[in-house]
This record gives C-alpha cells, structure tokens and sequence, in this order.
C-alpha cells in the first residue's frame, strides 16, 4: 500500500461516515416535519376548540344579559350582552377565518351564525324593543321559542366543539404515532448506520492493517537482508587478506580490521579514536622521512590515491614493515568525503622476492650472453694453445714471430670480452659518467658470436661524446636485453638497428623535457600483436616459452625508471611494415629514484 | 710407407684458428684444406678426395651440425672430428658426428682423437 492508496482510505472513512449520518439526518428531518405538521394541525384544533368556547361564552352572556334584561327592564342587566355583540360578530369571522377548517365544519359555522342571527333577529332584538318601549316580555311561547332556538345554537356549539375534540384527538393520535415511527426509525437509522460505518470503518482498517503488516513484513525482511549484509560485509572485511582502516573526516581511526590490527600491532580498542597519524606511522624506506598523512592527500586530491613506492610502516613495537598501500576517499550521498579507507598489505616478502628475481635476472641475462663468452674465451685459448705447442716442437725464429703475434691478438680478445663481460657486473654506488656509444659496442662485440650464429644484421648508428650519469652494469643489462629481444624477434636474416642521439632539453606543451639522450633498438622481426602488447612489462610474461624468464622488460623498465628515464615500445605487425622499436629516454644528469622499479 | 698422407678438411670462420690449426696438422703431417664457412667447406668435401673432417660447430650460416649432416649424405663413411667452443651441445648432433672435443683442450687431444679416427683407414 502506498501513500495515496492510505489518504484514499483516510478520506473515505471521514467522508462515509459523514455522508451516512446526514442521509440519517435528513430522514429524521423529514419525519420530523411530518410530527410538526401534525403539531400544527393539534394548535389548529386546540384554537378552534377555544374559539368555539370563547363563542359559546359570549353567547351565553348575551342570553344571560338578555334574561336579565327581560325580568328587571333594567338597562344595566343588558349592558353584557351590548357588549357581547359587536364582540361576537367579530369573534365569528375569526372563526371562519381559522386555519384547516373543512367544509363541515364551515357549514356548521356557517350555520350557527345563521342559527345565532335567527336568535337575534326573532327573539333578542324584539324582546329589548319591547322592553325598551316599556313592554314586559313574559309570553311563555315566546321565550320558549328563544330557549329552543338558544338550545338549537348550544347543541351546535356542542357538537362543533365535540367535533374539534375529535379531529384533535385524531391529530394527536397521529403525532404519536409518528412520534413512534421516528423512534423506530431513529433506532434502525442509527443501528443500520452505526453497523454500516463499524463495517466500513472495520474493512478499511483491515486493508490498512494489512497493508502494515505487510511492509512490517517487508521491513522485517529488510532489516533481515540489510543484517545479513552487513555480517557479510563485516565476514568480508576481516577475511580480507589486506589491512584495512577506515578514518573519519578529521583523519581519527574508526575501523580496523584484524589484519590491519596485525600488521600495525593496535588493537582495534587502542585505536579508535586516535589521529590516525599515530597508528599508521609511514616513512621512506631511504630518505626516512615521514611521509605524508594518507587522509589529508586524499582530501587533496579528492581520488583515490596510491601512497608511493618504498613506504615503511613503524609498528606499535617500532618493528618496520614494508608495505604497499593506498587510499580512497568514502562518499557520502552528495559526492562529498565522509572519510577515508586505507588499504595496505605487508609487502615484506615481496621484496625480498623481487630482490631475488633481480638478481635471478641479472644472471640470465649473463647465462644468455654465455654462448659468446664461452666462444670467445675458447677460441682464442685453442689457438693460443695450439701456438705455443708449435713453438715448443720447434719453430723457426720467424716462425715464432709470427705466432707470437697471433698469440697475443688472440689474448687481447680474451681480455676484451673478459673486460665487457666484468662491465655486466660491475657495481657502482654512485652514478658515474657512461659513454653510451662505449658500452653500446661493448655489449654488441659481446652478443656478436650470437648475431653471426643467427644472421642476424646489426647496423650501427652510434655518434661520439654522448654521454649520461648512469649505473653502467645496469644500464649494460638492459641495453644486453633488449638487444637480444631484437635479435630473437628479427630472427635469420632479420636486422636490428642500434641507434643513439643526443636529445636537447626542450619543453612540449609545458611539459618540460631534460636534456638526455635517446637509444632506439628496432628490428624488422614479425613485430608484436596489439593484445600482447600490455603484458610486455608485466613480470613472469614471455613469448618466448622455456627459453626466457619473463623478467627482461619487466626489470629493464625498473632500471630505466630508477634512473628517471622512460622506456617506450612501439611495433607494427603489418605485411610490409612488421617490426618492433625500443626507445629508451635516460637524462645526462638524471634525478636517480633510490629504490627503482 | 709410400702412403699419400691423409687429406684433413678443416672448416672454421675463426681465421686465426683455422691458420694455427692448418700449421699444426701439417706439421703432424697431414695435407690439410681450409675453408671459411659451411658452404665453402662442402664444396671442397665434394670435390677433393677428403679423409677426414675437423669441423667447427659454430659458424655463420650453417652450423657444424647441419654441415655434418650434409657431409653424411654425401659420403658416409667420412669420420668428423667437431670442434666446438660450447659444453654440451645438442645429442642429435654429437649423434652426427664420430668424436668431438672442445676447443682448448690442446693440441695433443686433437692429434690422438684425429690418429683415432684415421687408424682404420692407415692400417688398411
């Protein structure tokens, strides 16, 4: 049920209610007017009975006072009935004028004004002129015709009274009986209208009730639901194998999960509350500096935020961690930050492999540059070898010359090859000043065996005099990579170019540009799928099967980044235009990052 | 013992070495043809009257292997002594070949493995 359906419920059993009771009303208004007229009619009685005996009183004083009259002559008995006359004639058309008269009664009136002028005319005003001329009226057929004719007029005032009497009491019996039926009515109306509004009323509140329980039902079920949820997502945050805390606007601890608890030794107790500054105690790994507070970088920057490479958390007990981490901002409904989420894990392992595989790389690359030296150690110690032993069986001294000569063209390869390979391995802790064109030939004399064993083309653009700030065994180690990549992906027949140009500072749309020097490896091999091309740099991918690690690129790019460079690849598979290009950007006095990759 | 010496073909691109192993073998007393390269080397098999083959694994072009294993098309029963810089090259071509040794292990080993190979043919 929604809202509407619930006011269309509330303004039907207002307005039911309502329209039934007037509808109530208005019958018992009816019936009520009904009881009224009859009122009326039973006032219309009452007022004819009074007439009638107001009529009958005035009569008898003027017969009375006629009476009186007749036996003293004396003018002062007949003073009622001069009063009564003009008073009679004027209380008849009262009485014709009276409402609700019928016909009968009319004519009775009518009648006993007839009857009552009769009296007047024959009897009344003869016997006062007969007095008043002095007579004496004691003519007993006379006033025996005055009493008939009084008694006739009596019997009619009688007879309409007892008339009036009777309608009245018909009317009254009518009142009651509608007073009865009112009653009646008024007692089934309120029970028909009291049961009408109580089932009404009773069906309306059963679909509101209905409708109540079932969104509590629905809210029973979502509170359910919402339960759930939140147990799954609190099951979730403490199974995730990440240390996660969540901090409020002002950078105070609110959360912790279990491993966050473990990995920074607060419990979650200790915690809450507390500037997370303390509890997330983060510096560099080799400047040792604090670094900066996670929720105001991100309240910065307003995104989510990695939090740098090489970021050591200091435990509780001041034991360190390395760890990676980063930082997201927690929205609120209308975009803005409600606080902020950290997620970290210990990478301390990590690390430690990383560092293995470096140097697992390092000696691949060695292992595949050992074809060459083996090869150009041997050959010149075979011949060398094979030199001596002729000059010992006797050699003539020219001879000898001779094969000196050799011996020692021979031993100076040794050394050469012996001095580049050293260059592979050659650690410095401090970047030294690198001839690129120097060490660019040296690692080709030493891949030269290979290039021969696989025909493979190498062209050569190497101009003098560039040089760059660089650790050269790890410069070596790239360069060697990526030489071999070009090599294998060019294959019998194939070319591979080296070049190398200086690069002056310039400035490309306001992003500034060091000066520096570019080293370009391309080669004419069948170039490098679009969909491979992401996972180049990833670590442990190979296109090359059992033969490569998968590392090359993967620690080239970390050692071009340490050294502040970039390292881009380009390739085309193309029919005519297949081939791949690595374009390696190194600063003549780069920014050295101290922790690389 | 006016027996023709043996004719050695030696095949190797390391002109040096090719130079000192031709001086050595003639010395031992060998007649001894160079050749520089795979093809070279298959050219003379084919046309002189070669005893026996001292051949270099690595080179351009054709490798040692997939010149011996041209050289056992055309005649068999030629013995191939290969030289190689490498340890442990692939077992289809030491398969290929009668011995092999690894350069720098000296002169005298060269000698008594090609002796080795050619005494059949000498007592014969």
């Amino acid at each position: 049920m929604n809202l509407s359906q619930f006011n269309r419920i509330l303004r039907q059993v207002f307005l039911l209610p309502v329209i039934a009771l007037l509808l109530a009303a208005v019958a018992l208004y009816l019936q009520i007017q009904g009881a009224n007229s009859t009122v009326r009619l039973i006032q219309e009685s009452d007022a004819h009975i009074s007439q009638v005996s107001r009529l009958n009183t005035l009569i008898l004083n003027e017969e009375s006072a006629l009476r009186g009259y007749e036996n003293t002559s004396d003018a002062r008995f007949l003073q009622p009935y001069l009063d009564a006359s003009p008073h009679l004639q004027a209380e008849f058309n009262k009485m014709k004028a009276l409402p609700g008269l019928d016909d009968v009664e009319r004519r009775y009136i009518d009648d006993l004004i007839d009857k009552h002028q009769t009296w007047l005319d024959a009897f009344a005003l003869p016997v006062i002129a007969t007095i008043e001329a002095g007579g004496q009226v004691r003519d007993v057929d006379l006033n025996l015709r005055g009493k008939f004719m009084m008694d006739d007029i009596r019997r009619d005032l009688a007879d309409t009274t007892h008339n009036a009497e009777q309608r009245r009491a018909v009317r009254i019996d009518l009142w009651q009986h509608q007073v009865r039926y009112m009653e009646q009515l008024l007692l089934v109306l309120a029970l028909c209208v009291g049961i009408f509004i109580g089932l009404f009323t009773r069906n309306r509140l059963h679909a509101v009730s209905d409708a109540y329980k079932t969104s509590l039902d629905v809210l029973g079920r979502r509170a359910e639901e919402i339960f759930q949820s939140e147990q799954q997502l609190r099951t979730t945050l403490a199974s995730i194998g990440d240390g996660v805390i969540t901090c409020d606007t002002e950078g105070r601890v609110q959360m912790m999960n279990p491993v966050a608890v473990e990995l920074t030794g607060w419990s979650q107790a200790e915690a809450h509350d507390r500037p997370l500054e303390t509890i997330f105690q983060i510096v560099n790994e080799t400047t040792r500096l604090a670094m900066e507070n996670p929720v105001s970088k991100v309240k910065r920057l307003n995104r989510i935020v990695g939090l740098g490479n090489h970021t050591i958390l200091i435990r509780k007990d001041k034991t360190e961690l390395h760890i990676a981490d980063s930082g997201a901002p927690i929205r609120d409904r209308t975009d803005g930050i409600a606080g902020v989420v950290m997620v970290f894990r210990d990478i301390t392992l990590e690390r430690k492999t990383q560092d293995a595989l470096l140097a697992n790389e390092k000696l691949a690359v060695a292992g595949r540059l050992a074809a060459t030296i083996a090869h150009e150690i041997h050959n010149p110690l075979d011949s060398v070898s094979n030199l001596l032993y002729l000059m010992r069986n006797g050699a003539t001294k020219e001879e000898s010359v001779q094969f000196m000569d050799m011996a020692e063209q021979e031993l100076a390869r040794v050394t050469q090859i012996s001095r580049a390979m050293l260059g592979l391995y050659r650690e410095s802790r401090a970047p030294v000043l690198v001839d690129l064109k120097e060490m660019l030939q040296e690692i080709l004399l030493l891949m030269e065996r290979r290039f021969s064993d696989d025909q493979v083309i190498v062209h050569t653009d190497l101009p003098s005099g560039v040089s760059v700030d660089a650790f050269p065994a790890e410069l070596r180690q790239v360069f060697s990579n990526l030489i071999t990549n070009a090599a294998e992906a060019a294959g019998p027949g194939g070319q591979v170019n080296v070049s190398l140009r200086p690069q002056p500072a310039l400035s490309i749309n306001g992003i500034r540009q060091e000066a520096g020097a570019i080293v370009t490896i391309a080669d004419n091999g069948m170039g490098i799928p679009a969909e491979v091309q992401p996972h180049l740099f990833q670590p442990f991918f190979t296109t090359k099967g059992e033969r490569g690690t998968g590392l090359g690129l993967w620690v080239s790019r970390g050692i071009i980044t340490k050294h502040g460079g970039t390292i881009e690849l380009a390739s085309d598979t193309g029919e005519t235009t297949h081939g791949t290009s690595v374009s390696v950007f190194l600063a003549t006095k780069p920014t050295i990052n101290a922790g690389g990759n | 013992m006016a027996q023709e010496p043996h004719l050695v073909l030696c095949v190797d691109d390391e002109l040096i070495g090719l130079k000192v192993r031709k001086i050595l073998l003639e010395r031992a007393g060998y007649r001894v043809l160079t050749a520089p390269d795979g093809s070279a080397g298959l050219e003379l098999f084919t046309s002189e009257p070669i005893d026996c083959v001292v051949l270099d694994y690595s080179m351009p072009g054709m490798n040692g292997g997939e010149v011996a294993a041209k050289m056992r098309q055309a005649k068999p029963h030629i013995p191939i002594l290969l030289l190689s810089a490498y340890i442990g090259l692939p077992s289809e071509v030491l398969s290929m070949v009668d011995l092999c040794m690894t350069k720098g292990e000296g002169p005298p080993v060269l000698l008594s493995k090609l002796g080795s190979l050619l005494q059949p043919l000498s007592r014969a």
